[in-house]
C-alpha cells in the first residue's frame, strides 16, 4: 500500500459518509468505503474497522437510516440512506469544514 | 447521547451485535471477492480481507459498549475528580464524613432493628398467606383481640372450621434439660401436629413432626433446631436417635429442622419442638382438657383471603365453638361473656412477637429521631458546601466560560456529594453493625431474650442506598445549584470576593435556625425520656431490691409422694436460714417483677366496685419472714406464724391499698373477705396484718391491692411446686450459692434450681425505658452538637468575611465590647428563632412520646425550659470564639489587607 495514501482525518468520516450517501442514495458499508476511496482518487482510505461503529453512531443520532437488503450478488447487506436530519448535519459539517480548510490554507499562504 | 439511548443500547446490545456481525461478514466477503478478482487465491483473499479490517471481535465489542463505556468513563472521571478534591480538603472531608457516618450509621442501625423486629417476614413458605387468630369481644374489624386459646378451643377450630388450607397451635415453653440439680434451660415450643407442614419447613435430618405424632396419650418425640443440634448434640448427623431429658422426661429426637427456622416468635429462638399432646406428659393427663388454661397461639394458612374475610368466616362459626368449650365451673355472668366472644384473624406473616408489641412504637420513634439527626447533619454539610462553593466560584466560572454546560458542572459537584454520602454510608454500616449489637444486649433480659436476625437483607440494603442518595441530594443539590448560578464575567472580574458571601448568608442563617429548632425538639424528647427512666428507677417498689438473692426452684420431681413436698420445702427454708451470712430467708410462690402472677376478685362486705377490674387483687403465698427479707414494713397486726396454714379461716396480710380500697380504713384487723368460686364463694379470709404497698408486676403500674396468705393455707395456691426462696445477705452471692446448693441437695437431689438477684429482676423491667433514655440522650446530644457546630461555622465565616467592616468600625472608635455585642446579637437572633420554632416543634412532637412517659407530662415545662437552657448555653459557648476573634481584630491590619 502506498505510504502517501492517508487515512481519513479524524472527525471527517461523518462528513464523508453523509456526503457519499447524499450523492449516491442508498449504499451498504462496503460500497461506502469503495466510493470514498474512488471519489478521492485513491487519496483517502477509510479504516474499515471504524466505519461500522461510525455508521451505528450516526444511525442512533438519526442522521442515517439502515435497512437490510439483498445485493446484486444475492448477499444480505445493510443499506444506509441519509435522513433529513442527516442533510442538516451535512450542511453544518460541510460549512465548518470549509471554514477550517479556508483558515488553514490562509495560514499556509501567509506563513 | 441521551440517557434513553444509552439504556436502550445496553438492553438491545445482543440484537445490535448480531446485526453488526452480519454486516462485517458481508463486508469481508465483498472485499475477498474483489481481491480474488484481482488474481489472489481464495484463501489468501479471505485472510487479507480480515487483515485489512482489523481485529473483528475487538471492533464488535467496542461498538456495542461504546456508549456504556463512554458514560462509565465520564462517571469514573467525575469520581476521580471528586476524590481528588475531597483529599485536597481533608478538614472539610473529615467533618463531613464524621457527620455522615454518625447520621447514616444511626439510621441504618435503627432501621436494621426495626426491620428485624417489625418488618421481616417469617422464614417460611408464603408467609403472606398466614393469619394469626385471636378472640374478640365485638365484630369490630380494627380491634385486635386476645391472642391466647385453650386446647379445647383449638381442637374445635382444627376439627370444625373449613377456612384454612392448614392450621396449627403453638405455645412457647422453657424446657429444663438437666435431670435435677441446677437447671439448664432450653427454649422450646409445644406445637400441634401440622405445624411444620403448614409452615412448609423442611428437615435437614430425620423427619419433622406430623399429625400422627400429635394424638392424646402420646409418649412424646422431639424435633430440634439446626443450631441446637450443632451446639448441644455434636452436629446434625448424630442428633437423630438421641434422647433428651425434658423437664425430667426422656424424649427421643426424631429430626432436625432447617437451621434458618427459628420458630414463629420474632426475638426468640425455639430450639426444641414437641407435639402438643406431650402437655399431658409434662403437666398431667387432664392438661389437654382444661378449659381455662389459655396458652396456645393459633395460626392458619388462608391463601387468597384477607384477614377481614377470614374474620368474617370465623365469626360465623364462633358461637358453636365457644358453646362446645364452655368452662362449666365459671359464674353465670362470665359464661355469658364467654359465649358472646368471636374469633378473629389478623395478618400473621410477620409471626408473633412480644418484643414487637413492646418495641415497635419506640423503634419508629427512634427512627424519626435519627432521621432528624441526619437532616441536621445534612444541613451542616450543605452549609460547608455553600461556603466552599463561594470559594470555588472562580474555578466554576472558568469552567463555565470554557463552555462546560451548567448541568455538567452540577453533575461534577454532585458526584462529590454522592461519593461523600456513599463513603459515609459504608462507614455507617460498620458503625450500625456494632451499635445494633450493643442495643440488642441492652434489651435482652432473662425474662425476654432478644434473638434477632439482623443480617443485611434487600430491605436494609435498599434503605442504606436510598438514604445515602437522598442525603447526598439533600446536602448537595442546593449548593451545587447555587454555585453554578454565576455570571462568569462578573465573577472573574470581581475576583471571587464579596458577592457570593452575601448570598450565602441569606440562606445559611435560616438553615442554622432550623437546625437549632430540630435539635431543641430532640433534646426536649430526650429530657422527657430521661426523666421517665429516672422516675421509674426512683420508684419506691415497697421493698429493698438490693442484697436479696432469689433461688427459683421446681419441686415437681423432688418426691413421688406429693404430700411430702410442703415438709421438704420448709426443711430447705430452715437450712437456708442457717447459712452463715444469710440475715433472713423466706419462701414465696411469686417474686416481684418475675413476670408470673396470681390474682383474683375480692368480695368484701359493703364494697361495691364501679368497674369489675377495681375488685381485682394480686395474691401471693409467703412464709412469715417474707416481709422482713424483702424489707416491706409491717404497719399493724402481725406477720404469719407456725400453724397459720392449718387454720380453718385463712389468715391474710393485706397491703394498705387493699385495706383502704375494700374496707375504707387503714387498719381492718379481724375483718373478713372472700373470693368467688364459680357461682359460689370461697371460705373466708381473715385479716391479721397490714403491710406497706408493693409493686407486683412492673415499676410503672399503679400500686394495686395485694393479699398475702400463709404457706399451705386453705385459700392458697394448691399444688404449686415452683417456689422461690429469698435470701437477704450482705455477702456476695457466689459465697452463699454453694452452701445453698448443698441445702437443696441434702433434702432432695432432684429439686430444680436457678438463681438470680432481686435487683436484676427489677432492672430487667427497666430495659425499654433505659434503652429509650440512653439512645434519645445520645441522639439529642448528637443533634445539639451538630447544630451548634453549624452555628459556629456560620458565625466564624461571617466574622472572617466582615473583618474589613469590623476593622473600619474599630478604626472609627468602636470598642471591643461593641464588636462582641455585634456578633452576639447576630447569633442571638438565629438562636431565638431556633428556640421559638423548636418549642413549637417540641410541643407537637411530645404527643408521640406521651405513651412512653412515666411521672412526667408530655408538655412538661421544666423539661422544656431545661432543654432550652442547654441549647442556649451550648450556643453561647459556640458563639464566644468567633466573637472573641472579631473583638481582637487589628483595625490597621484588617484595613491594609483590602
Amino acid at each position: 500500500m502506498p505510504t502517501s495514501k492517508s487515512d481519513v482525518l479524524q472527525g471527517t468520516l461523518d462528513l464523508l459518509v453523509l456526503r457519499t450517501l447524499d450523492v449516491r442514495g442508498s449504499l451498504h458499508g462496503y460500497a461506502i468505503t469503495q466510493h470514498i476511496q474512488r471519489g478521492s482518487a485513491d487519496l483517502l482510505r477509510v479504516e474499515e474497522g471504524s466505519l461500522y461503529p461510525a455508521l451505528h453512531r450516526m444511525e442512533q443520532a438519526g442522521w442515517i437510516r439502515g435497512r437490510w437488503g439483498t445485493t446484486e450478488k444475492n448477499r444480505q447487506a445493510r443499506f444506509y440512506a441519509i435522513t433529513a436530519a442527516g442533510r442538516r448535519q451535512l450542511a453544518q459539517e460541510q460549512e465548518s469544514w470549509e471554514r477550517l480548510t479556508d483558515g488553514v490554507s490562509r495560514v499556509l499562504r501567509f506563513a | 447521547m441521551s440517557w434513553f439511548h444509552r439504556l436502550a443500547n445496553t438492553v438491545r446490545s445482543r440484537a445490535l451485535s448480531r446485526d453488526l456481525e452480519r454486516e462485517v461478514a458481508f463486508h469481508l466477503a465483498e472485499r475477498a471477492d474483489d481481491l480474488t478478482a484481482r488474481g489472489m487465491s481464495v484463501a489468501d483473499a479471505s485472510l487479507e480481507a480480515r487483515r485489512r479490517f482489523g481485529n473483528r471481535s475487538v471492533q464488535t465489542e467496542r461498538t456495542r459498549d461504546r456508549d456504556v463505556v463512554l458514560w462509565l468513563e465520564s462517571l469514573l472521571a467525575d469520581t476521580r475528580y471528586a476524590a481528588r478534591s475531597l483529599i485536597a480538603n481533608p478538614g472539610f472531608t473529615a467533618v463531613a464524613l464524621i457527620s455522615l457516618t454518625l447520621g447514616l450509621g444511626a439510621n441504618t442501625a435503627i432501621f436494621t432493628l426495626a426491620n428485624a423486629v417489625v418488618l421481616r417476614s417469617l422464614p417460611v413458605r408464603d408467609p403472606q398467606d398466614l393469619v394469626l387468630l385471636d378472640i374478640r369481644e365485638t365484630k369490630h374489624a380494627s380491634e385486635t383481640g386476645y391472642p391466647y386459646f385453650t386446647n379445647p378451643i383449638w381442637e374445635e377450630i382444627r376439627d370444625h372450621t373449613h377456612v384454612f388450607s392448614g392450621s396449627f397451635a403453638y405455645a412457647n415453653r422453657m424446657f429444663n434439660l438437666s435431670n435435677g440439680g441446677i437447671v439448664r434451660h432450653a427454649s422450646g415450643a409445644l406445637v400441634s401436629g401440622a405445624f411444620f407442614d403448614v409452615l412448609g419447613v423442611q428437615a435437614v435430618a430425620g423427619r419433622l413432626l406430623g399429625r400422627s405424632d400429635d394424638v392424646r396419650g402420646c409418649g412424646g418425640v422431639a424435633v430440634v433446631s439446626g443450631g441446637f443440634a450443632d451446639r448441644e448434640l455434636g452436629g446434625t448427623a448424630t442428633a437423630v436417635g438421641r434422647t433428651l431429658s425434658l423437664d425430667g422426661h426422656p424424649v427421643p429426637i426424631v429430626g432436625v429442622a432447617d437451621p434458618r427456622f427459628f420458630g414463629i416468635e420474632v426475638g426468640r429462638k425455639a430450639d426444641i419442638f414437641v407435639p402438643l399432646c406431650t402437655v399431658g406428659l409434662f403437666d398431667g393427663p387432664h392438661a389437654l382438657d382444661q378449659r381455662s388454661r389459655w396458652y396456645l397461639e393459633v395460626m392458619g394458612r388462608a391463601p387468597g383471603l384477607t384477614p377481614e374475610m377470614v374474620s368474617a368466616r370465623l365469626s360465623a362459626v364462633s358461637p358453636a365453638i365457644f358453646q362446645a368449650t364452655l368452662p362449666s365451673d365459671w359464674s353465670k355472668a362470665n359464661q355469658a361473656n364467654y359465649l358472646s366472644q368471636l374469633l378473629g384473624a389478623r395478618s400473621g406473616g410477620g409471626g408473633l412477637s412480644e418484643l414487637r408489641s413492646q418495641y415497635a412504637h419506640p423503634l419508629w420513634l427512634l427512627m424519626a429521631a435519627v432521621g432528624v439527626v441526619l437532616m441536621i447533619a445534612c444541613v451542616n454539610i450543605a452549609n460547608l458546601l455553600l461556603a466552599r462553593g463561594a470559594v470555588r466560584q472562580r474555578e466554576i466560572a472558568i469552567r463555565l466560560s470554557l463552555g462546560a454546560g451548567r448541568g455538567r458542572v452540577i453533575r461534577q459537584l454532585l458526584s462529590e456529594s454522592v461519593l461523600l454520602a456513599l463513603i459515609g454510608a459504608a462507614l455507617g454500616a460498620v458503625f450500625a453493625h456494632w451499635a445494633d449489637r450493643v442495643i440488642v444486649a441492652w434489651i435482652t433480659t432473662r425474662r425476654q431474650p432478644a434473638l434477632l436476625d439482623m443480617s443485611i437483607d434487600w430491605r436494609v440494603l435498599g434503605f442504606m442506598i436510598v438514604a445515602a442518595l437522598v442525603t447526598a441530594a439533600l446536602f448537595g443539590l442546593l449548593p451545587a445549584w447555587r454555585a453554578t448560578r454565576v455570571d462568569p464575567q462578573t465573577m472573574m472580574k470581581s475576583g471571587g470576593r464579596g458577592v457570593a458571601g452575601n448570598r450565602r448568608q441569606r440562606i445559611s442563617r435560616p438553615l442554622v435556625a432550623a437546625q437549632l429548632a430540630l435539635s431543641l425538639a430532640l433534646v426536649t424528647g430526650a429530657g422527657l425520656l430521661l426523666t421517665t427512666f429516672r422516675n421509674l428507677d426512683a420508684v419506691n417498689p415497697g421493698f429493698r431490691r438490693e442484697g436479696v438473692y432469689i433461688v427459683q426452684t421446681d419441686f415437681a420431681h423432688a418426691a413421688s409422694d406429693t404430700s411430702r413436698l410442703p415438709a421438704m420445702e420448709r426443711d430447705v427454708l430452715e437450712r437456708l436460714g442457717a447459712i452463715p451470712g444469710v440475715r433472713s430467708a423466706s419462701l414465696s410462690a411469686f417474686t416481684p417483677m418475675s413476670g408470673a402472677f396470681w390474682n383474683d376478685f375480692i368480695l368484701a362486705p359493703g364494697y361495691v366496685a364501679h368497674d369489675e377490674k377495681d375488685s381485682l387483687s394480686y395474691f401471693n403465698e409467703v412464709s412469715g419472714r417474707f416481709f422482713s427479707t424483702m424489707g416491706t414494713p409491717l404497719l399493724s397486726g402481725r406477720t404469719f406464724r407456725e400453724g397459720d396454714g392449718e387454720s380453718p379461716t385463712t389468715p391474710a396480710i393485706v397491703t394498705r391499698t387493699m385495706a383502704r380500697r375494700f374496707f375504707g380504713i387503714d387498719n381492718p384487723l379481724g375483718r373478713t373477705f372472700r373470693t368467688p368460686v364459680a357461682d359460689s364463694t370461697s371460705p373466708p379470709y381473715e385479716i391479721v396484718g397490714v403491710v406497706g404497698d408493693s409493686k407486683y408486676n412492673t415499676l410503672d403500674e399503679t400500686t394495686g391491692p395485694i393479699v398475702y396468705v400463709p404457706l399451705g393455707a386453705k385459700g392458697g395456691i394448691h399444688g404449686w411446686t415452683q417456689w422461690n426462696y429469698e435470701l437477704r445477705s450482705d455477702v456476695p452471692m457466689s459465697s452463699i450459692l454453694p452452701a445453698a446448693r448443698d441445702a437443696f441437695a441434702s433434702v432432695s437431689p432432684t429439686i430444680e434450681l436457678d438463681a438470680t438477684t432481686l435487683s436484676t429482676q427489677v432492672e430487667s423491667t427497666l430495659a425499654r425505658p433505659r434503652l429509650l433514655a440512653t439512645l434519645s440522650t445520645f441522639f439529642g446530644a448528637l443533634a445539639l452538637v451538630l447544630a451548634v457546630v453549624g452555628l459556629y461555622g456560620t458565625l466564624a465565616y461571617d466574622v472572617a468575611r466582615r473583618r474589613n467592616e469590623i476593622g473600619v468600625r474599630m478604626a472609627l472608635g468602636a470598642a471591643w465590647r461593641d464588636v462582641i455585642r455585634l456578633v452576639l446579637g447576630d447569633a442571638g437572633r438565629i438562636v431565638a428563632a431556633g428556640i421559638i420554632v423548636g418549642t413549637l416543634l417540641s410541643l407537637v412532637g411530645s404527643r408521640f412520646v406521651s405513651s412512653l412517659l412515666y411521672g412526667v407530662a408530655p408538655q412538661d415545662v421544666r423539661t422544656l425550659v431545661g432543654a432550652t437552657l442547654v441549647l442556649a448555653i451550648t450556643a453561647l459557648i459556640a458563639t464566644m470564639l468567633p466573637a472573641w476573634r472579631a473583638a481582637r481584630t487589628d483595625p490597621t491590619e484588617a484595613l491594609r489587607e483590602e
